[in-house]
């Protein structure tokens, strides 16, 4: 649930408000003149369409950013989400872990794109996120992608998965026979096997190269592992 | 309103001046008004093959530059009645042919010819962008060699970029025997990596070097697999649907001796 206060102004609302699992996250912003924050956030809470926030106990996270508060703007701010019967308020601060996760969710998030058709000899690609090329990838065909690359076609050419330095990032082809594999910083001459289906990865700093039937469970691990990382 | 083809392949040496100068005679030996425009220049070579050297007194420049008109630069092949060259210029500067110029210049053609064929230059630089301005469509060139299908897989890529319609392949000069050995790569290959449709195949023969030296195109001789080729590619242009020929040689009594005795 997404409450955005756009609705009751047209400037950038100086508060913004996210339902997250656990309750509501309100983000104060920190440029905004402190006056005008308070009359917004009067309005937002007590004003005619405050009724949006009525119902039972919710838990309330309130994060000020940046804001340097002295004690009494801190109070003014504090009191109004006490004035309210059904907040509990849960955290109060700058860089909240509520207000953390949500960013860090929206960078993780990657792009993903779908490539049609043949990736020529010099013809570079390059794609932010991961990346999916249905078709070949012929000989000196160059693609790069920040995220993984899936190449549903014959992969004869050079693949640089992770180009910002992601190790997790794989390579992966339904006929594996590349001329180069690069994932991060990591180079690596294609190993002169039989190209079936199979993905490169990395383990510490070692490039692997698997058939793509253990690639399910791999991936797993793998997710578990960077969510991990992220918390 | 004709149509414009430019015959292409990136690397060099693979068969570009033959395919065009041979392709065209076809298609003029089968009817259809033909101008042939050999925009490599400063190596020109298409009417060496062709047999016209000696006949030329203005070239492709000197229209560019406005030195002569272009009815005076085009050289009429007295042996096919609908066959035209214009002359690539051997020693002036080729900057004056810019890719407006020939873009005018060919429009001029197009209106008079069925086909207009554009001998291109190798390489990928300004020689090939101009020979290319004007092209309706194009033919790619190559050989089963890895380097020139690589370079064909690279030229088809700026063909795409540059919008010039549907690319179709020749590959020249094959080896059925080294194919059948599996040394050579063989035409599925070329083909399912090209990602194009393909016009046609043109056996290694030893007729088109002996022809080519004599100035005169092989489809006149027309017992040779490469003159068939030829023929087989120019109908093929016009739309007609001609099956691919068979290679292999046959294995008759002939073939079966010769084999005995140690030949291929």
């Amino acid at each position: 649930m997404i409450v955005n206060s756009e609705t009751l102004s047209d400037v950038k609302p100086p508060v913004t408000v996210k339902g997250t699992r656990d309750g509501l996250l309100f983000l104060l912003d920190e440029q905004a003149d402190m006056d005008h924050l308070c009359e917004y956030l009067h309005s937002l809470l007590f004003g005619e369409t405050a009724s949006i926030f009525d119902g039972p106990v919710i838990e309330v996270v309130v994060d000020y950013g940046k804001r340097a508060l002295t004690h009494e703007e801190a109070w003014r701010i504090l009191g109004q989400f006490q004035a309210r019967d059904n907040f509990l308020i849960k955290a109060w601060g700058g860089g909240t872990d509520a207000r953390q996760s949500m960013f860090q969710r929206k960078t993780s998030a990657r792009a993903q794109h779908i490539y049609h058709g043949l990736v020529r000899s010099g013809q570079p690609l390059m794609f932010d996120g991961d990346v999916v090329i249905i078709g070949d990838v012929n000989p000196s065909g160059h693609v790069q992608a920040t995220g993984d690359i899936y190449v549903f076609g014959r992969l004869l050419g050079i693949a640089h998965a992770g180009m910002h330095g992601d190790t997790t990032a794989i390579i992966a082809a339904a006929e594996f026979a590349p001329m180069q594999l690069r994932i991060a910083d990591v180079i690596s001459r294609a190993p002169q096997l039989k190209a079936t289906m199979e993905y490169a990865y990395l383990v510490d700093n070692q490039m692997m190269v698997a058939e793509m039937k253990q690639f399910m469970t791999w991936n797993k691990v793998r997710r578990r592992h960077t969510n991990q990382e992220r918390r | 309103m004709g149509s414009v083809i430019v015959v292409t392949s990136g690397k060099g040496g693979v068969g570009k001046t033959t395919t065009t100068a041979n392709m065209s005679t076809a298609l003029a030996l089968l009817g259809k008004k033909v101008c042939i425009v050999d925009a490599d220049i400063g190596l020109r070579n298409l009417d060496v093959v062709m047999g016209l050297e000696n006949r030329i007194i203005y070239d492709i420049v000197d229209v560019a530059n406005g030195d002569c008109r272009l009815e005076q630069a085009l050289i009429r092949d007295k042996r096919f009645e609908h066959l035209t060259l214009l002359p690539a210029a051997q020693t002036k500067d080729k900057r004056a042919l810019t890719e407006a110029k020939m873009v005018d210049l060919v429009g001029q053609l197009k209106v008079n010819y069925d086909y207009v064929v554009i001998d291109c230059p190798a390489g990928i630089e300004e020689g090939f962008k101009v020979a290319v301005a004007p092209a309706d469509s194009a033919i790619v060139v190559t050989t089963p060699e890895n380097t020139a299908v690589r370079d064909a897989d690279r030229v088809i890529g700026l063909l795409e970029r540059d919008k010039v319609g549907d690319p179709r392949l020749i590959v020249n000069r094959i080896r059925p025997d080294m194919v059948k050995r599996g040394e050579m790569l063989d035409i599925d290959e070329i083909v399912q990596m090209l990602g194009c449709d393909l016009l046609g195949v043109v056996p290694d023969d030893e007729a088109v070097i002996r022809n080519a030296n004599r100035g005169e195109p092989i489809v006149v001789q027309p017992n040779t697999p490469a003159s068939l080729a030829y023929r087989n590619i120019a109908r093929r242009i016009l739309g007609e649907s001609v099956p691919l020929m068979q290679l292999e040689e046959k294995s008759g009594l002939w073939g079966r001796v010769r084999k005995l005795i140690g030949g291929r």
